[in-house]
């Protein structure tokens, strides 16, 4: 992989978190006929309307308000909360990091639960096995977060009252509580990652096992063994970790659900109270923090692929 | 077309998927006729029923027919949800394949502005357009279909880009023939086989955005019977009813199913060569 | 004689594949020996079962594959008795395969010589250190240069020539008693295929490991085997020893087969055509380039074509002979407005500047037929569709219905005409290129440029084709561009040859001169060295 390559897709990077920025400031600030009735709502008296609109600079041009948030937004300064009045940053980057944990937990148990089981419906094909993944995780990715949420929320809090519903407690405080309180949440993004990941890997799988080449190793004499776990098993992965960095990019969205049901303060929960308050700055901020966190993960993904897969010239 | 339904059933997804959703577009299109009560009348005296002779599926919290709330339903959420994908079908499959026509550096372009845009997550997307626009269930198809658009012409512009290096194709500009012909005759019909499956699926999927949105408050108000609303709504009785939060959920979940298998089976039917 | 004797011993042999409509016999009583040290060749074209022996033998059938009877035995040891770990234990270490595209035989995410270590590791007993020295001998054995380096590369950072080495080093590696070689020199350049089949003789000779060759080409063949089993519809039809059964087959199918293969000897068109002051075609400093510039990064310039000029008289059929790269077929889009391309070009005494300049008279007087049949019909047209637009377009039918014209096209290739409600899908190979062959010349053109348009087909549905463009040749004046890789094939049918190399054209001759003086380009000299040339008819 050559610095040609890093560079355009640096730049590609850039790019990108220019165009993110002028839609969420587009649709936000701009779409509205009149962002200061949307923030204050029908009620308010011409001279609040007016007021606020001098406040937020809304009087001026689309392009240079947009500039000027920019301005900020690369100087770090996101403006403050409207609700709060506290700076808008340093909240969005709290809540973001108990996201992170949400969605790392997320992905770290599907990891260990995704991989294997594809490459055993992979090998065990056609079988009751496979059959059963087969239909088990064709529910699991047909069921939107809040439906899958509720299921899991009505089996294991109402029903067999294993776990708490809803609650948070900072894992730094108390690990195990914590933990206990992250459960179910993190379960439920689990269950929607194992079944779409769980699925490709098979599918990859499948795929590997039927090519020529190991078709190739069989008839080498090779152990069954070697033909799957050395063989088979390398072509797969590589496709399934640029769906890994998409699942991160789906759990970034779906968190939003989570967050909201489970009552987690992170940036997705963040994201509705701001929406349901018409915090303009939070709103700005969280939504381009989100897409951007999704695409530096992108990159990530990207350079972790072009340096695992020999085949692609990347010059 | 016959033939395309022929080919479908003759798998166990298409079959299924075929059937399921054909009871799911009855539901969209006769629900209201078919429902045994009305969805809106409340009956305070009936409360939290479950299955039983009279209320087939149970009652709510304000002892309303759940199964005439759910067949309801069916139009509030799944039509929407189809709207909302067609347009967003259509607008994505104009960009991409008017890209991959045009070519070059103006290709390239609107692909990284394409990618770009994906950078947003479509819940994330829905939600922006939504709360700038006001909470109904008419703004959340606008909203799904910006969402969706970006991802269809990513997928049409790479599938007109396949077609398109055929020797079919080849032979076509070779024997001179003009650009409308080509796109028309040649390109589009093998081009439109994957969209449409790709669309098919992309129903599934937006049956679960839209429902999300309204469980959000963001969609479909309240009285609408709303499969995502009535979640929503029944998620504070949980306790006293599982039912009134289980059909809805099951409805979802199956007509997101069927549009999956549905998908699955087209593939198949839809490819000339098996 | 005792069965030990042989290592390969097949004996009536019955093989059916069960499918949804209902059961095809793919092999039917087959009866095969082969002893230490001998070559046998199997010769069949696609469908004939060859392929299948090869997988019965190795234990590796389609699941839906049932054995209804008959033997097959390694060293008398029977094959079908066989548990899956006693199949494991000979796969590798007592019977060996080589596959026809080392692309898709080897592990893209592999390293060469790891493949090679893997091997020897589990069947020699040897410790990986002592494995990979052991490797890279055989490579330095098999001709690669720098075995070192190569042990490090993977599969995309080496040429088909040297993935192919790797391939054999492998199989012999491990000593096994017999060898399948499944058409090994089927997907290289025809000089590599030739020093690839070199090496297997020498590798044979040394090693005398009992070896079954299976390929459709009979040149091959008949330089590499003693004996030969001709292979149709599941039946061995034909067997001996290679002279015998080349130079006086017993058998209809196998003299049919015989005549099919191209020899520069027989002559299907005159010698020689007039050339008149009318070109039809000159052409003078063609250049293709390739590749375009790119948004954030280079441009990619790699000449398709570099400065090649020849003329074209009409009705006259010239050869284009090259290698894969050697800008053959990017010629063929430069005339047909498929690629942008810089030079002189007249045809019909008109100069064409650009693409621009090919309206709809010249699209008329020149015409393509390209290699695969599958690619170049649109699958959701009717053939009747697909050979009704030249018609229409072209305005050619004149009084007629469009669809007797069609008709009569059909006859012309000699196609049924209820074809016309068919889909491109439900015909042959060969019966697509035919309406491939029809579409062009339902134009009516003045030149048809045939890109490899029989390289994809069976040897004697290729010989079918080549004497339908024979003859609609005889019937109408056409001219034709000839491409092919193929030189005999070549200096069958055309009056002149130009040779290609790496975009440059290194020679042109008529096909008497090359037939009497020899090629005056060593390039020349080397192609036609290469290519096996079957046994004096």
């Amino acid at each position: 992989m050559s610095a040609s390559y890093l560079a355009r897709r640096l730049l590609a990077m850039v790019y990108t978190l220019l165009v993110v920025s002028i839609i969420v400031f587009g649709v936000t600030q701009i779409l509205p006929a009149d962002a200061a009735t949307v923030i204050m709502g029908e009620n308010a008296t011409p001279e609040q309307l007016a007021a606020l609109r001098d406040r937020l600079g809304l009087n001026d041009l689309g392009v240079v308000q947009y500039l000027r948030w920019l301005s900020g937004v690369l100087t770090g300064e996101f403006g403050a909360s409207m609700r709060t009045g506290q700076p808008v940053l340093p909240t969005i980057l709290e809540a973001l990091s108990r996201s992170l944990t949400l969605a790392a937990l997320s992905i770290a148990l599907m990891l260990v639960v995704a991989l294997p089981l594809g490459i055993l419906a992979a090998t065990k094909r056609g079988g009751p096995v496979d059959v059963l993944f087969g239909l088990v995780s064709y529910v699991g990715v047909s069921l939107p977060e809040f439906v899958t949420a509720t299921l899991v929320i009505l089996l294991l809090a109402d029903w067999l009252q294993l776990l708490p519903a809803t609650g948070y407690v900072p894992l730094t405080d108390n690990l195990w509580v914590g933990l206990r309180h992250l459960a179910l949440p993190v379960l439920t993004i689990s269950i929607i990652l194992i079944a779409h990941v769980s699925r490709m890997v098979r599918s990859e799988m499948v795929d590997a096992l039927h090519s020529d080449y190991v078709r190739a190793a069989r008839l080498k004499g090779l152990s069954e063994n070697r033909v799957v776990y050395v063989h088979a098993l390398r072509n797969a992965l590589l496709p399934t970790i640029t769906i890994v960095a998409l699942d991160v990019g789906y759990v970034l969205g779906g968190i939003i659900v989570v967050e909201e049901i489970f009552a987690i303060p992170g940036l997705g929960r963040q994201l509705i109270v701001s929406i349901q308050a018409r915090d303009l700055p939070m709103i700005q901020a969280g939504a381009v923090v989100l897409a951007s966190t999704y695409a530096v993960m992108n990159l990530v993904a990207d350079f972790g692929y072009a340096l695992l897969d020999k085949r692609i010239q990347y010059g | 077309m016959a033939e395309v339904l022929r080919r479908l059933v003759r798998t166990p997804q298409g079959a299924i998927g075929l059937a399921i959703i054909a009871l799911v577009l009855i539901a969209v299109l006769f629900g209201p006729w078919l429902a045994p009560r009305d969805p809106f009348a409340i009956s305070p005296l009936q409360r939290y029923r479950p299955p039983g002779p009279v209320n087939f599926l149970g009652t709510d919290h304000l002892g309303r027919d759940l199964l005439s709330r759910v067949l309801h339903g069916a139009s509030a959420t799944v039509a929407m949800a189809i709207i909302a994908t067609l347009a967003g079908t259509l607008a994505g499959s104009l960009i991409g394949t008017g890209s991959a026509y045009l070519g070059g550096r103006v290709d390239e372009l609107m692909m990284r502005t394409v990618d770009a845009v994906m950078a947003i997550p479509s819940l994330l997307m829905s939600l922006l357009v939504v709360s700038m626009l006001g909470r109904s269930a008419t703004n959340a198809v606008i909203a799904i279909a910006i969402a969706f658009t970006p991802g269809m012409a990513r997928i049409s512009r790479s599938v007109a880009l396949a077609v398109r290096k055929q020797d079919y194709v080849s032979a076509a500009i070779a024997r001179g023939e003009g650009a409308g012909f080509v796109i028309l005759r040649e390109m589009l019909p093998n081009a439109l086989a994957p969209i449409i499956v790709e669309m098919t699926i992309r129903f599934a999927f937006s049956v679960m955005l839209f429902s999300t949105l309204s469980f959000l408050g963001l969609g479909a108000q309240p009285p609408t019977p709303e499969w995502g609303l009535m979640v929503s709504e029944a998620r504070r009785f949980m306790h006293l009813s599982s039912w009134m939060i289980l059909w809805p959920c099951i409805s979802i979940a199956l007509v997101a199913v069927g549009f999956n298998l549905l998908g699955d089976g087209l593939r198949d039917a839809l490819n000339p060569r098996t | 004689m005792a069965t030990e004797a042989n290592v390969l011993s097949v004996e009536g042999y019955t093989l059916d594949y069960v499918t949804r409509a209902g059961p095809i016999r793919a092999l039917d009583s087959v009866d095969l020996r082969i002893a230490r040290g001998e070559v046998v060749g199997l010769v069949g074209e696609s469908g004939s079962g060859k392929t299948s022996l090869a997988w019965a033998i190795m234990r590796a059938l389609a699941s839906n594959a049932v054995e209804l009877a008959g033997s097959l035995k390694l060293s008398g040891q029977d094959l079908r008795q066989l548990g899956p770990g006693a199949v494991r234990a000979i796969r590798g270490r007592r019977i060996g395969m080589i596959f026809q595209d080392p692309s898709a035989s080897l592990n893209p995410t592999m390293t060469l010589g790891a493949q090679i270590t893997e091997a020897l590791v589990a069947h020699m007993g040897l410790r990986t250190k002592a494995a990979r020295e052991a490797g890279k001998q055989l490579f330095a054995k098999v001709g690669l240069s720098d075995p070192a380096a190569i042990m490090r590369r993977y599969p995309h950072e080496a040429s088909g020539g040297e993935k192919q080495r790797v391939v054999i080093a492998t199989a012999f590696a491990c000593r096994p008693e017999l060898i399948l070689f499944d058409e090994p020199t089927t997907a290289l350049d025809v000089i590599t295929a030739r020093q690839i089949l070199d090496l297997l003789r020498d590798l044979q000779a040394e090693t005398a490991v009992a070896s079954l060759y299976i390929s459709h080409d009979l040149a091959v063949v008949s330089r590499i085997a003693q004996r030969v089993a001709v292979i149709h519809r599941g039946r061995i039809v034909d067997e001996g020893s290679v002279p015998n059964v080349f130079t006086a087959p017993s058998d209809s199918y196998t003299r049919a087969l015989l005549d099919a293969v191209p020899k520069p000897e027989r002559r299907l068109v005159s010698s020689t055509v007039t050339m008149s002051e009318k070109r039809l075609v000159e052409v003078r400093g063609l250049t293709v380039r390739y590749g375009r510039p790119q948004f954030f990064g280079k441009s990619l310039g790699t000449a398709g074509a570099r400065d090649v000029s020849f003329d074209l008289a009409p009705g006259e059929i010239l050869g284009i002979v090259g290698e894969s790269g050697s800008g053959k077929s990017t010629l063929a889009r430069a005339l047909t407005g498929l690629a942008p391309f810089t030079g002189t070009l007249l045809v019909g005494g008109r100069e064409i500047a650009s693409i621009a300049d090919m309206d709809s008279a010249y699209r008329r007087t020149v015409q393509i037929v390209f290699q695969h049949p599958d690619a170049s019909l649109n699958p959701r047209q009717r053939i009747g569709d697909i050979l009704a637009r030249p018609f229409a377009l072209y305005g050619r039918a004149g009084t007629q219905p469009i669809r007797s014209a069609v008709r009569d096209m059909l006859e012309a290739v000699q196609l049924p005409p209820d074809y016309v409600d068919r889909f491109p899908h439900q015909l042959s190979g060969g019966e697509k290129q035919r309406v491939a062959i029809a579409r062009a010349f339902a134009a009516g053109p003045a030149l048809v440029i045939c890109d490899e348009v029989t390289s994809s087909l069976d040897v004697s549905v290729q010989a079918a084709v080549i004497d339908l463009l024979v003859e609609l040749r005889r019937e109408t004046g056409t001219a034709y561009l000839f491409i092919s890789h193929d030189i005999n094939l070549v200096r069958q049918i055309a009056h002149r040859i130009i040779v290609m190399h790496r975009g440059e054209l290194v020679e042109a001759i008529s096909a008497d001169d090359l037939a009497a003086r020899g090629p005056s380009h060593p390039y020349t000299a080397r192609l036609i060295a290469a290519v096996p040339t079957l046994l004096a008819a």
